[in-house]
C-alpha cells in the first residue's frame, strides 16, 4: 500500500476544501468555515483526551469562552481579529490551566465528573452573566477586517480562517513531535515510569489542559466569526457530545482523525435539520458504535490498511542523519560512533 | 415560605436525588465505572407517567407501575447492548459508551415530544396535610413514602433473594464471586434494571411537579451525581444522605440567597467535595488521589 | 575517600498498620553492583518504590550521592543520578523503540555538578543519537524504528533497560529484570549488564529472585525478610548465613 506523505494530503485538502469554496454556495461556504472551527476544536480535545488520556468534559466549555473572549476583544476594545483571537486563546488557556491544575490530582472518572461540573458551570455563567456576555439574548461578533477591508462574505471569512487552521494543525504536530508532546503520552501509558524518568506528572497534565483549552478557545474564536452571533446555549453538553463524537469517530491519538472527525460530524447534522431528534440518534448511535467496534476511528482503520503513515504520535521519529553531532562536517568522523550511524541510516 | 417548609420541600427534593444517586452507586459498586445515562431513566419515567395520564387517563399508582416497567426495560436494553459489549474496556470507554447511549435516548424521545415542554395536572393539587402546624403538600408526601417503601423493599432484596445476595458478592469481589459460579453478567442485568426502575421511579413520583422536555434527565443526573459523590461512592447510605443534604442546603439557599444559584449548587458541591475529600463522607478511601 | 552513591538509613514505611519495611539501611558504593533479595513479600519492591520516591517513608533517610533527597517528589530525584526499570514493563505501546528510549533523555540524569564524562572538545552528541547507541548497545539496532508492541518479551526488558541507561545515570536499580526471561536470556542478560558497567561506571542496586544472577553479579547482597535486613554481606557470606537459609528453606526441627 502507498503511503501518503501525510503533509502533502493535509495540503491537497485544503486546496479541495478551497476549490469546493470558490464554486459553492453561501450556505456551503458558512458550513466550511464552521468545519475549520470545529477542526481546531478537535484537535484541542485530542490534544487533552487522545494524546494525555484525560478524559475532560470542560473543553466546550472553554470553547464558549473564546467565542465570548473574541467577541468582547473586537467590540469593546476595537482590537482586530488577528489579535483578538490568539489572545482569547489565552484567556481560555489561563482558565484551563486554573481548571487543570486541581483536577487532574483526582483520577480519571472523577476528573470526569470534575469537568463535567465545570461544564455546566460556565454555561450556566454564560447565560447569567449579563453584564459581560449579554446573558440569554447572546452576543454578536463585529465584522472582522483584514488590512483595513471588512469581511462580510462567508467566503472571505474562509480565505482567513482557513491559514488558522492550517497553522493550528501545524503546531499541533510539532508539538506531538517534541518533547513536551511525549510525555504527554507518557504520563498517559505510564505514568510511574514517567515520574523516575523526570517528568513532573501533575504540571504535565495541566500543561496539557491549558494548551487544549488554548485551542478551544481559538476555535471558540472562529466559530464566533463564522456565526456572527453567539447563543450562550451553544456551548453544553450537546456541543460536548458531538466534539467526542468527532474525536472518537475520526480516531482518537491521530491528527488526521481530528480532521477527519470535525469535517464529518460537522457536514452531517445539516443533512438531518429537517429530522427531529436525528441528530442526537446519529451521534449517540455512532459513538456506541464506534467504540464497540472500531476504538481507533476511521483514521486507526486508514492506519492499519496503510494508506496513512503513523507518523501520528506513536510514529516514526526522525532518521537520524550522519554528522549532527556538530562539528564540522569536513572533520572525519572520529568515533565509532559515528561509523556505526552509517550503518543503519541508509533505511 | 419559611423554615420548615424550605426543609420539608428540601427532603422531597433531596428524596429523588437520592434515588437517582442510589441507582448510581449501585452500578459503580458492581461495576467500578460511573454510567451517565441514568438521567435519561429518569425522563423515562415522567414520560411513562404523561403517556398514563394523557393517553390512557389511568390513576396514579398505574402511571406507578407503567414507569418503572419501562425504566427496568431501558435499563436491561442499555446493559445488554452497550455495557456488555464493552465488558473488558477501559472504564472511560464504558464513560464514554453511556454518554452515547444517553445522547441516543435523548434523540428517540425528542422524534415523539419534540421540543415542546409538557406538564402534568398536580394529582392531587393544593391537598396538603398538617404535621404539627406545617402544612405538608400531598404530593411531597408520596414521594417520601414511596422511596422509604423502595428502600424497605430493596433491602429484603438484598439480603434475602438469591440474586440479590449475588448482586452484593459481586460488588464486594467480583472474582470471588466468580469463582464461587456467581454469573456476573446476570448480575449486571439485575443491577441495570434496578437502576433504571429506581431512576424511573424518581421521574414519575417528580412529574406531577415539574416541567417535561426531552433532555431534562441531565439536571437530575448533576444532582445524582452530585449526592453520590458527597455521600462516597461507594456507600448506599451515604447516597441517601447525600441526596437530603443536597436537596435541603438548595432550599435553604434558594430562599435566603438567591434562587439563582440552586441550579449551580450541584456543581459547587462536586467541584468542592472532589477537590477536597473525594472519598465523600462515608466512602471508601480506594479513590481519587494521584 | 569516595563517597557512596546511595545511602539508605534506617529506611520505615507503613501503610495505616501494616509495617512493610522497617529499619532498612544499606549503602551502595560508586560502580558497585549491589543485589538485594529475600522472600515473597519480603518488601523488596516496597524498597525500591521508597527510594524512587513512589513511595512515602515514614521513618529514615536516602541520599543519593551526598545530596539528601528525602522529602523530594519522584520526579525531582531522577535529577541526582538515579533511574530504574519496573517489575512489568512500563513502556509506551504505540510507540517505537527509539522514541521509547528518548524519553529517558527527557530529563539528564547527572547530578548537577556532575564531572563531564568526555575528553573536552569532543563533540557532544545529539540526543537522537545518544539514542541509537545504547540501542546498539544492547543489540536493539533492528528493532528501532518497530513499535513495543511488536517486541518480543527480552527486547522489552532490554528496551527498559536500554531507556534507564541513555542518560548515562550513576546508580540504576533494576526491579527483577530476570523474571520471565528463559535460561540463555538470562545469560544475555548478565553479559550485557556487566559489559554496560564496564563502559559506562554506573551502579546497580538489583532486586532479583534469579539466585544464580545474583551471584555472578553481585559484590554486596542485602537480604529482606519481612521488610527488614536479616543478612547483609558478599553473595557468599549471605548464602551461608542461617538466618538466610531459615527465611528461604524454613528451619530444621530436631525431632
Amino acid at each position: 500500500m502507498k503511503i501518503i506523505l501525510l503533509g502533502a494530503a493535509y495540503v491537497a485538502i485544503g486546496v479541495a476544501l478551497t476549490c469546493v469554496v470558490l464554486f459553492a454556495d453561501p450556505y456551503t461556504q458558512y458550513v466550511m468555515n464552521l468545519v475549520l472551527s470545529s477542526i481546531v476544536v478537535a484537535i484541542g480535545l485530542n490534544i487533552v483526551l487522545g494524546f494525555a488520556g484525560l478524559l475532560s468534559f470542560a473543553h466546550s466549555a472553554f470553547m464558549g469562552i473564546g467565542a465570548y473572549a473574541t467577541a468582547i476583544l473586537m467590540a469593546r476594545l476595537q482590537l482586530p481579529y488577528v489579535l483578538a483571537l490568539p489572545l482569547a486563546g489565552l484567556v481560555s488557556a489561563t482558565v484551563g490551566v486554573c481548571v487543570g491544575l486541581p483536577a487532574v490530582r483526582v483520577r480519571g472518572l472523577y476528573l470526569a465528573l470534575v469537568t463535567i461540573a465545570c461544564l455546566y458551570f460556565f454555561s450556566w455563567v454564560f447565560v447569567h452573566w449579563d453584564t459581560v456576555t449579554n446573558g440569554s439574548n447572546g452576543m454578536s461578533v463585529p465584522t472582522p477586517a483584514f488590512a483595513g477591508i471588512p469581511l462580510e462574505s462567508d467566503e472571505q471569512k474562509f480565505y482567513l480562517l482557513l491559514p488558522i487552521a492550517a497553522l493550528m494543525l501545524w503546531l499541533a504536530a510539532v508539538l506531538m513531535k517534541s518533547r513536551l508532546g511525549r510525555s504527554f503520552v507518557m504520563v498517559r501509558d505510564a505514568e510511574l515510569a514517567a515520574q523516575t524518568c523526570g517528568i513532573n506528572v501533575m504540571t504535565t497534565r495541566a500543561l496539557a489542559f491549558g494548551i487544549s483549552a488554548f485551542y478551544a478557545g481559538v476555535g471558540g474564536g472562529m466559530f464566533a466569526m463564522s456565526v456572527s452571533f453567539i447563543d450562550p446555549h451553544s456551548f453544553g453538553m450537546l456541543q460536548m457530545v458531538t466534539q467526542f463524537g468527532m474525536v472518537l469517530i475520526g480516531g482518537i491519538s491521530s491528527l488526521a482523525g481530528s480532521l477527519i472527525g470535525a469535517t464529518l460530524l460537522t457536514i452531517l447534522p445539516e443533512f438531518l435539520r429537517e429530522f427531529r431528534g436525528a441528530e442526537e440518534i446519529l451521534y449517540g448511535f455512532l459513538m456506541i458504535v464506534f467504540i464497540i467496534f472500531m476504538p481507533d476511528g476511521i483514521a486507526g482503520f486508514l492506519r492499519r490498511r496503510g494508506w496513512i503513515g503513523a507518523t501520528d504520535l506513536g510514529g516514526r521519529a526522525k532518521r537520524v542523519r550522519p554528522g549532527r553531532s556538530g562539528g564540522d562536517p569536513s572533520v572525519p568522523a572520529q568515533s565509532r560512533l559515528a561509523a556505526e550511524m552509517k550503518k543503519w541510516v541508509a533505511k | 415560605m419559611d423554615l420548615p417548609v424550605y426543609i420539608v420541600v428540601g427532603i422531597s427534593n433531596g428524596t429523588l436525588y437520592a434515588l437517582m444517586a442510589l441507582g448510581l452507586v449501585l452500578l459503580y459498586k458492581t461495576q467500578n465505572f460511573v454510567p451517565f445515562v441514568n438521567g435519561e431513566f429518569f425522563t423515562a419515567g415522567a414520560f411513562a407517567a404523561l403517556t398514563v395520564f394523557k393517553v390512557f387517563a389511568l390513576p396514579y399508582w398505574a402511571a406507578i407501575c407503567v414507569a418503572v416497567l419501562c425504566g427496568a426495560a431501558i435499563g436491561f436494553i442499555c446493559e445488554r447492548a452497550v455495557i456488555r459489549p464493552l465488558a473488558n474496556s477501559h472504564h472511560l470507554s464504558l464513560v464514554m459508551a453511556t454518554v452515547g447511549a444517553s445522547i441516543l435516548l435523548q434523540g428517540v424521545a425528542r422524534i415523539h415530544w419534540g421540543d415542546d415542554i409538557y406538564s402534568i395536572p398536580p394529582i392531587m393539587s393544593g391537598m396538603s396535610v398538617d404535621l404539627g402546624g406545617v402544612p405538608i403538600a400531598l404530593q411531597n408526601l408520596i414521594i417520601v413514602v414511596a422511596a422509604v417503601v423502595l428502600m424497605a423493599a430493596l433491602y429484603v432484596f438484598f439480603s434475602f433473594t438469591r440474586i440479590g445476595k449475588q448482586v452484593k458478592a459481586v460488588s464486594q469481589s467480583l472474582v470471588g464471586a466468580q469463582i464461587i459460579g456467581i454469573n456476573p453478567n446476570r448480575v449486571y442485568r439485575t443491577t441495570w434494571m434496578l437502576s433504571g426502575a429506581i431512576g424511573a421511579m424518581a421521574g414519575v413520583l417528580a412529574a406531577p411537579f415539574t416541567l417535561l422536555y426531552p433532555d431534562m434527565g441531565s439536571e437530575i443526573l448533576m444532582k445524582g451525581f452530585a449526592a453520590a459523590i458527597l455521600g462516597g461512592l461507594t456507600s448506599i447510605p451515604g447516597a441517601l444522605v447525600g441526596g437530603l443534604i443536597i436537596g435541603i442546603s438548595e432550599m435553604l439557599i434558594g430562599g435566603y440567597i438567591n434562587t439563582v444559584f440552586i441550579k449551580i449548587s450541584a456543581f459547587v458541591i462536586i467541584m468542592l467535595v472532589l477537590l477536597v475529600k473525594p472519598q465523600g463522607l462515608f466512602g471508601t478511601n480506594t479513590i481519587g488521589r494521584v | 575517600m569516595s563517597q557512596d552513591i546511595l545511602t539508605v538509613d534506617n529506611l520505615g514505611v507503613r501503610y495505616g498498620g501494616l509495617v512493610a519495611l522497617n529499619g532498612v539501611s544499606l549503602r551502595v558504593s560508586p560502580g558497585q553492583i549491589h543485589g538485594v533479595i529475600g522472600p515473597n513479600g519480603a518488601g523488596k519492591t516496597t524498597l525500591f518504590n521508597a527510594i524512587s520516591g513512589l513511595t512515602a517513608l515514614s521513618t529514615g533517610s536516602i541520599s543519593l550521592n551526598g545530596a539528601d533527597i528525602t522529602r523530594l517528589p519522584a520526579h525531582a530525584r531522577t535529577a541526582f543520578g538515579m533511574r530504574r526499570t519496573f517489575q512489568s514493563v512500563q513502556l509506551i505501546k504505540p510507540m517505537t523503540v527509539l522514541e521509547n528510549i528518548l524519553l529517558g533523555l527527557h530529563v539528564d540524569a547527572r547530578p548537577p555538578a556532575g564531572q563531564p564524562r568526555m575528553a573536552p572538545g569532543a563533540p557532544r552528541p545529539s540526543a537522537l543519537e545518544r539514542a541509537a547507541e545504547v540501542a546498539a548497545q544492547l543489540g536493539l539496532s533492528e528493532h528501532l524504528y518497530k513499535t513495543i508492541d511488536l517486541l518480543s518479551f527480552r527486547n522489552q526488558r532490554f528496551v527498559e533497560i536500554a531507556r534507564a541507561l541513555v542518560s548515562e545515570p550513576q546508580l540504576i536499580m533494576l526491579d527483577e529484570p530476570a523474571a520471565g526471561l528463559a535460561g540463555p536470556e538470562v545469560d544475555e542478560l548478565r553479559d550485557m549488564l556487566l559489559r554496560m558497567q564496564e563502559r559506562m561506571g554506573f551502579a546497580i542496586l538489583l532486586v532479583e529472585h534469579v539466585i544464580s544472577l545474583v551471584m555472578q553479579l553481585c559484590e554486596r547482597v542485602t537480604v529482606l525478610e519481612f521488610g527488614a535486613v536479616i543478612a547483609s554481606g558478599t553473595g557468599k557470606e549471605v548464602m551461608a548465613d542461617r538466618n538466610v537459609i531459615r527465611a528461604y528453606l524454613g528451619e530444621e526441627i530436631d525431632a
